[in-house]
Parts: C-alpha cells; structure tokens; sequence
C-alpha cells in the first residue's frame, strides 16, 4: 500500500430510508430500551419541515457520509480503524433524496510509529458526477500492509 | 452562561454536562445496522462502539443543558472532527462532557462549535471530539 493508493466503496442511493434509519437511530440511543424509537419531524424526514428551514427538500444527516468514510476505513485497515486515530469530515454539500453517494480514501501518506504503521488518508464522499459532497482526512494507526 | 434553555442560546464557554451512562451491545449494533456498519466488529464480537458514536453524546448533553429543545430553526450539521485516543468500551461507565468553544456569524449564518470529551468513569480518554453546527440553514434568522 503506497501514497496515492485509492479505495472506493459502490455506489449507495442516499434514499429516504436511509436518512430515516439515522433519525430514528438517534433517540434510540439515547433511550437504550432495546426497541426502536422515532423522533418527531426533522429536515431529515420530513419535507414540509425541511421546506419551512429553507431546503429544497430533506437532505441526508452528515453522519450518514461520515459513518460510511468510517465503514470503508474498517474494510480497508480492519477494527484498528476504529480504535485509534482521527476522522474529520466536512460537509460541504447537501445530499438530497435519491443522490448517488460513493465513499472514498485516498492515502496520503505512510509513516512508522514504535513499529506500527501510521496511514494518513485523505477522506471524501462524491456524487456519480465527481462532485464532492463530505471532503476531509483520516489517520489510521495498524500494522504495515 | 447560556444554557437552560434552547440550544440556539448556546455561547462560547458554556459547560454541558457532565453525563455519565454505558455503552450496550445493543445501541452499538442498532447504530451500526443503521449506518450500514456490518463488519464482524461491529455486529457479531461486539468489544467497542464506532467513534462516530461520540456524535450522539452530543444529543444527550444538549438535553440535559438545553431542555427546551432546538429553539426556532433546525440545526444544520456542519464538522465531525474526532481524535480516537482509545476503543470506547461497551459494558463499561462512561463520562462525556461539553464545552462550547465558539460561537460565530459567517455570510449571516451562526456557527457553534463545541469540544465533547468523552472518557471511561474512572478517567481514562477515549475521544475528543470538536462539532460544528450551523443553527440555520436560512441566513438571518432561519425559520423565524
């Protein structure tokens, strides 16, 4: 694995499931009860709500791109990408209902720390276009590939 | 100090929390399920949470300190900016903590950025994690 290596995930529809699995999720988690809960209406669910914030429609929660970053990140290094390092993901474009959303890394740079690897990657989510949606880095600590 | 009320009040300076509560296998399977997260570490030998979870923490500090809600406009989310120091563990007790380190106006929209710092109970860092938010997608004034 050398600088400029790049990994893709395929291409996943942003539909309006997928942005409702991340609302309802939240209260979930919060409450811990074992079952799921909703949330009542947000710019992510709901499109007259969102209309009324000045949206054109509902745009996805930014954590869906970053949780994808992150998923392609554990494809790639395995659970070390998980436990150690740093993600940071911007969000630089709203993603609407039906958008095509890729997420890919591009490494940057491989360094060693006390014998394991420090990979440097540069993170981004983009349309079936090219145009970037997320954009950000990642640095992931694991063993040499 | 600005806390109290809506997290549109939220300042620079102002301290949330701290929360205490542990993570369980189940809210880390469910988050991960939801995000699309089927790798065996995260579904089957559940050990620790993705640190995207910190994001959450996020949520249950903004009720405790905001506990009448949003305010007049939806937030937007804006940065995920997270140093993994450590695996957060399930099972175990947890403290998270947040300090709003700036508040902003750019192109007429008002930025707020808040440190979570998120630790075992018995002190050990696992994440520190910097949000930023726009609290209206409108500029001047969102919904109102």
């Amino acid at each position: 694995m050398s600088p400029g290596t790049e990994f893709r995930l395929a291409p996943r529809l942003m539909t309006r499931e997928r942005m409702r699995w991340y609302v309802d999720i939240q209260e979930t988690v919060q409450q811990d009860t074992g079952r799921i809960v909703t949330q009542p209406p947000t710019i992510h669910d709901d499109d007259a709500y969102a209309k009324k914030q000045g949206l054109p429609g509902i745009i996805s929660d930014g954590m869906v791109s970053t949780n994808w970053i992150l998923g392609l990140l554990v494809d790639v290094f395995g659970p070390d990408a998980a436990t150690r390092g740093r993600l940071r993901t911007k969000y630089i474009a709203p993603i609407y209902e039906d958008q095509a959303v890729i997420a890919c890394a591009k490494l940057a740079s491989v360094t060693n720390d006390a014998g394991n690897a420090v990979y440097d990657l540069e993170v981004w989510c983009e349309d079936d276009k090219g145009k970037k949606l997320t954009v950000g880095d990642a640095r992931v600590y694991a063993a040499a590939r | 100090m600005a806390t109290g009320r809506y997290v549109t009040d939220l300042d620079k300076g102002d301290v949330l929390g701290p929360i205490d509560y542990t993570m369980s296998k189940f809210v880390v399977r469910e988050y991960c399920h939801a995000n699309e997260l089927h790798q065996d570490c995260f579904q089957n030998d559940v050990k620790f949470a993705p640190p995207t979870l910190v994001h959450l923490d996020k949520l249950r500090l903004y009720k405790v300190a905001c506990p009448a809600g949003t305010g007049p406009t939806a937030r937007v989310h804006y940065e995920y900016d997270a140093t993994i120091h450590a695996p957060i563990p399930v099972d175990v007790p947890l403290r998270a903590k947040g300090t709003v380190t700036e508040r902003y106006e750019k192109k007429g929209r008002q930025y707020v950025v808040m440190e979570i710092d998120l630790r075992t109970a018995a002190g050990a860092p696992l994440v520190t994690y910097r949000d930023t938010v726009i609290l209206a997608y409108k500029q001047d004034g969102g919904a109102q």
